[in-house]
């Protein structure tokens, strides 16, 4: 019997795949996804796994190929937004992304950030990404983005300096927060490719 | 993926990709290639695997052979690609040879 449930996770990737994960666990295989609806088909607990990928760095066409490599390799693909948009004819400028997909539009790959993949339980680990370099540009995927919000929170504080201090003052703190996650992710960077040196 | 272009050396993950494109496959035949033929020691997961399909086709290392289902995009490796391998497999055994004369075995 389907059973439909409501959820938002954002770009919160790793909590929407244990709680799917979870689900699964639970009996429940995901059928459908909407901008909030995730719509369940009851399964043989723990049956199935999931993996949520973000690729909203990807063109429109390197998201569709890489959706098709993905069941080529016997996965089962869905996108999914990381925005909670409903408008139409969006146009949305992302400079950390790939060339070909830094103006995303809803024809292209805006409202589809995320790939949910499915995999057959057969006991082994599921893992999509298994080489340092790759996790290396994930974590510089991230920085990248958090680095862009930091920017423009700066920029806004710096046009809003001499007309309202206390506006500017407030995007400051928001910037600073900013910046910690893209701090983050550039030590794992620096870690991982100080790793990857030694394994040379 | 990052090989050494200085040395020459190929990752091993580059250099089994090459060596399972000797014969047309598509994605996952590649990975159970590297699976079967390590015996499960290198598990190469979809996604990394893509981008190293990416990585070589844009070196010419590694060629599209038949795209005529979008999900199983078959590849081939190049005469480039076999190249890359011949020296590939030349240093390995250099390698293997000093190796063995120190080590013994």
């Amino acid at each position: 019997m389907a059973k439909k449930m409501f959820r938002y996770f954002g770009g919160l990737t790793l909590l929407q795949e244990n709680w799917l994960n979870k689900m699964a666990a639970n009996g429940y295989r995901l059928i459908r996804t909407g901008k909030l609806l995730y719509e369940f088909a009851d399964c043989v607990p723990g049956a199935y796994q999931y993996k949520v990928e973000f690729i909203a760095d990807k063109s429109k066409s390197d998201a569709q190929s890489y959706k098709a490599f993905l069941e080529g390799c016997g996965y089962t693909v869905f996108y999914k937004n990381a925005n909670l948009n409903f408008s139409v004819g969006k146009v949305r400028y992302r400079p950390w992304a790939e060339n070909g997909a830094k103006l995303a539009t809803n024809s292209s790959t805006f409202n589809k950030e995320l790939l949910i993949v499915e995999k057959e339980n057969d006991g082994k680990d599921f893992v999509l990404h298994t080489t340092i370099a790759d996790h290396i540009n994930y974590c510089k995927k991230w920085r990248n983005i958090w680095l862009t919000y930091f920017a423009a929170l700066a920029l806004m504080g710096i046009l809003f300096a001499f007309k309202t201090p206390v506006t500017a003052i407030v995007l400051g703190v928001i910037g600073i927060i900013t910046l910690i996650p893209s701090i983050v992710y550039q030590a794992q960077v620096t870690k991982l490719v100080k790793q990857h040196d030694l394994e040379e | 993926m990052r090989d050494n272009a200085k040395s020459g050396a190929l990752t091993e993950v580059t250099f089994f990709v090459l060596l399972s494109l000797y014969e047309p496959k598509h994605g996952y035949a590649i990975m159970q290639f590297i699976e079967e033929k390590t015996k499960g020691r290198l598990v190469l997961g979809a996604g990394s695997l893509y981008g190293a399909i990416d990585s070589l086709c844009k070196k010419g290392w590694i060629e599209l052979y038949n795209d005529s289902d979008i999900r199983k995009k078959e590849y081939r490796i190049t005469e480039l690609g076999k190249e890359i391998s011949m020296r590939e497999l030349s240093r390995l055994k250099e390698l293997s040879q000093i190796a063995e004369s120190i080590i013994g075995g």
